[in-house]
């Protein structure tokens, strides 16, 4: 990576509470992070509405070629999804 | 910043910079001179030269012949001479995890009061000590001091001989096929699992609306898979044993693999998930892992959308799954064939009077959610009778090694693939039969700690482990811990509360590049990576970078050279797998048995363009 150690300070608020992750929209509208519990340091209680603080640098591309196995999964996620979604729709149509 | 004599002391041999500008004709006191723990840093970025730079032992008390800035070397041309060292520097400034010279260390404690006499050998041979006849009234008198403690001699406290205070005996039954049929039975190496037993595993719990249940062969290992939850032994007690005790019977060549996702097809664990091809995301053979040529009972749990990072939700797809090996546990208990049985093993705790006492603390993740174990089931494994250790606030539970090596977890298994400690790791675990077949300690327990969420609660559960290590009265504690993130803050704390007792203390953790420690504190000096990965990274292959065999037996030479009055070299500043390598060598050397490392991700089958890729 080049970037790697232009290190800058993000700030961003926690939308979203759940006993293993934690939503935080990055403030500035600059995108969303959901990252489970242990990646999160807390002194205090968590709530939704609380500021966060972390550093970052830039997001680089490691390569040109995407990885295979990343798109079958993502193909074989949106399969499942459509497939899933047919099945609820054909159940409302039963129930009709 | 300027520095305390004390902190010169221990860094007597860095080089010797000046924290702030001082005249010619001034005497250099430690006052003067900068923290060498910044150095790295500032001479990474250019900003500082130690060419030629002298060491702080060699300045102190020494006068500056002309005026320098700050943060300037202190070199032989601005001095007007070089002290001389007060003393040599220790012979050996010991290797890492050297393993220990036999160093006979004995103790006896002075005189007796209350009729208590207390003598502690740390290691020794031949040692004769003798009491006086009369003395051991028993009636709680402060009786007249014993004479000349050196003189004693006690034969019978050297000679005291091990004990086997706790033993299980594991039955294994081989198991070469899986089929389904009308009932559940064990015909032989034949293992039928009922059909339509999904139905009722769906049933029992609220949240799990499909169950999927595969048999997965090696010719079938090419498949795709959802995130692997757990890898789970089949086994149960006979008769009426209880885990830690007894007899156990376990199901070779056959394991149970949780699998699943929610309604909307979100990985249950959502986070670092293992899903896809699983020759190419399983690190086979690891602990934790199933081993190449096994059989794999596969559930696929679909639970209630959005439910898959609530606390219910992973919990209902391992209960749901747990139905199944429930009943298989039931048809195992039935077996009366003892020709059955191929094999045999005994694990037995001993404890060792007179040898180095150790602990081993293994914090085990307790954030939420996924991040939850069961401990002390009924069954090997199960998850009947067992408490999660988040409901029971985290803190430490001591358990017998025997029983982590008998099923008393049931992991709900983290985020990370390659770094989570399935329910098979606990079953296998390396450290615990390494620790517990060595001769030269006494391993007296295993501590389980959950790392909790919030800091103050970290701190509150970390000062009960410290107190429970005190009250045990150890030479020596392993500290392990699965993964990273917050739970390295405990991790540290942990270290600290059994440091600052004066206890030994060997931490292991996956850190390498990705998992690099957040804190850290002066009793962290001794530590061992459990990381095998090539980049250091967690790679998503499932229990790759998992403590193994030859983790423990780095840690156990560590420990064994730190309770030996032996020191650890400081790490360098930067992740060096070489460090690693050195290690291994050296113990090899010095014990004469090689260590056959493990693997890692570049040995499993790659698609043709990954391969094109990154070759």
């Amino acid at each position: 990576m080049k970037y790697d150690d232009k290190l800058i300070t993000m700030e961003g608020v926690i939308v979203e509470v759940h006993d293993g992750c934690v939503g935080i929209d990055l403030k500035g509208r600059l995108g969303y992070l959901k990252i489970p519990m242990r990646m999160l340091i807390t002194d205090y209680e968590i709530k939704v509405g609380q500021e966060v603080g972390f550093k970052m640098s830039f997001v680089e591309q490691l390569g040109p070629e995407p990885n295979l196995k990343y798109i079958s999964n993502q193909q074989t996620y949106q399969k499942r999804q459509a497939e899933k979604q047919a099945a609820k729709e054909t159940g409302k149509e039963e129930t009709k | 910043m300027s520095i305390t004599a004390e902190t010169a002391q221990e860094h007597k041999n860095d080089p010797a910079v000046l924290c702030c500008r001082l005249e010619a004709g001034n005497q250099i006191q430690p006052a003067n001179l900068e923290d060498p723990a910044i150095f790295d840093d500032l001479v990474d970025s250019g900003l500082l030269n130690l060419d030629g730079c002298l060491k702080i032992s060699q300045v102190l008390g020494a006068t500056l012949t002309k005026t320098c800035d700050s943060l300037s070397p202190i070199t032989a041309d601005a001095v007007d001479k070089i002290q001389e060292e007060e003393e040599e520097a220790p012979a050996l400034e010991a290797a890492p995890e050297e393993a220990p010279a036999p160093a006979p260390a004995v103790s006896v404690a002075g005189p007796v009061s209350g009729g208590t006499l207390k003598i502690h050998i740390g290691e020794g041979k031949e040692i004769n000590i003798e009491i006086p006849m009369g003395f051991s009234g028993g009636n709680g008198v402060a009786v007249a001091p014993v004479a000349a403690p050196a003189e004693m001699k006690d034969e019978q406290n050297a000679e005291e001989p091990a004990k086997v205070v706790r033993s299980v005996t594991r039955k294994h039954y081989a198991i070469s096929e899986v089929k389904r049929g009308p009932e559940t039975k064990i015909d032989g190496t034949v293992l039928y699992i009922r059909e339509g037993i999904e139905e009722e595993a769906v049933a029992s719990q609220e949240l799990v609306h499909e169950l999927k249940l595969d048999i997965i062969t090696p010719d079938k290992y090419n498949t795709y898979s959802e995130t692997i939850m757990d890898v789970q032994p089949i086994a149960a007690k006979e008769g009426e044993d209880e885990i830690g005790s007894g007899v156990t019977r376990v199901l070779d060549g056959v394991i149970m693999m949780v699998t699943g996702t929610d309604d909307n097809g979100v990985q249950i664990g959502e986070f670092g998930s293992s899903e896809g091809i699983l020759e190419e995301n399983i690190m086979w053979n690891r602990p934790g892992a199933p081993d190449k040529g096994e059989i794999f009972i596969k559930t696929e749990v679909t639970i209630k959308e959005g439910t898959n990072m609530e606390r219910p939700g992973p919990l209902a797809a391992h209960a749901a799954t747990d139905v199944i090996t429930q009943e298989i546990r039931e048809a195992l208990k039935k077996l009366e064939d003892d020709s059955l049985v191929v094999n045999t093993e005994t694990f037995e705790q001993v404890r060792r009077p007179g040898k180095k006492k150790v602990v081993i603390v293994k914090e085990i993740m307790g954030q939420g959610a996924m991040h939850d174990n069961l401990i002390l089931p009924v069954e090997p494994v199960g998850v009947l009778g067992a408490k999660p250790n988040v409901d029971l606030g985290n803190v430490p539970v001591v358990v017998s090694p025997v029983e982590v090596l008998d099923g008393c977890i049931h992991a709900l298994t983290c985020i990370g693939p390659a770094s989570k400690e399935m329910s098979r790791h606990y079953w296998r675990e390396p450290l615990v039969l390494e620790t517990l077949h060595d001769p030269e300690v006494d391993l007296c327990g295993v501590i389980l700690v959950g790392s909790p969420q919030i800091n103050s609660e970290k701190f509150y559960v970390s000062k009960r482990v410290g107190m429970t290590c005190e009250a045990m009265d150890v030479d020596g504690a392993f500290v392990t811990t699965e993964g990273f993130g917050n739970n390295h803050i405990d991790f540290a704390s942990h270290i600290e509360q059994i440091g600052m007792r004066g206890i030994s203390v060997v931490g292991m953790s996956f850190c390498a590049k990705q998992g690099a420690l957040v804190v850290g504190n002066k009793y962290m000096t001794n530590m061992v990576d459990n990381n095998k990965s090539e980049g250091g990274i967690e790679n998503e292959v499932l229990a790759c970078n998992t403590l193994c065999h030859e983790d423990a037996i780095r840690a156990l030479n560590m420990l064994k050279v730190q309770m030996n009055g032996g020191k650890v070299k400081a790490a360098e500043k930067q992740w060096n797998p070489n460090v690693k390598a050195n290690n291994v060598e050296l113990i090899s050397n010095v014990t004469g048995k090689p260590i056959e490392l493990v693997p890692n991700e570049t040995s499993l089958p790659m698609s043709k363009k990954r391969k094109e890729k990154y070759s």
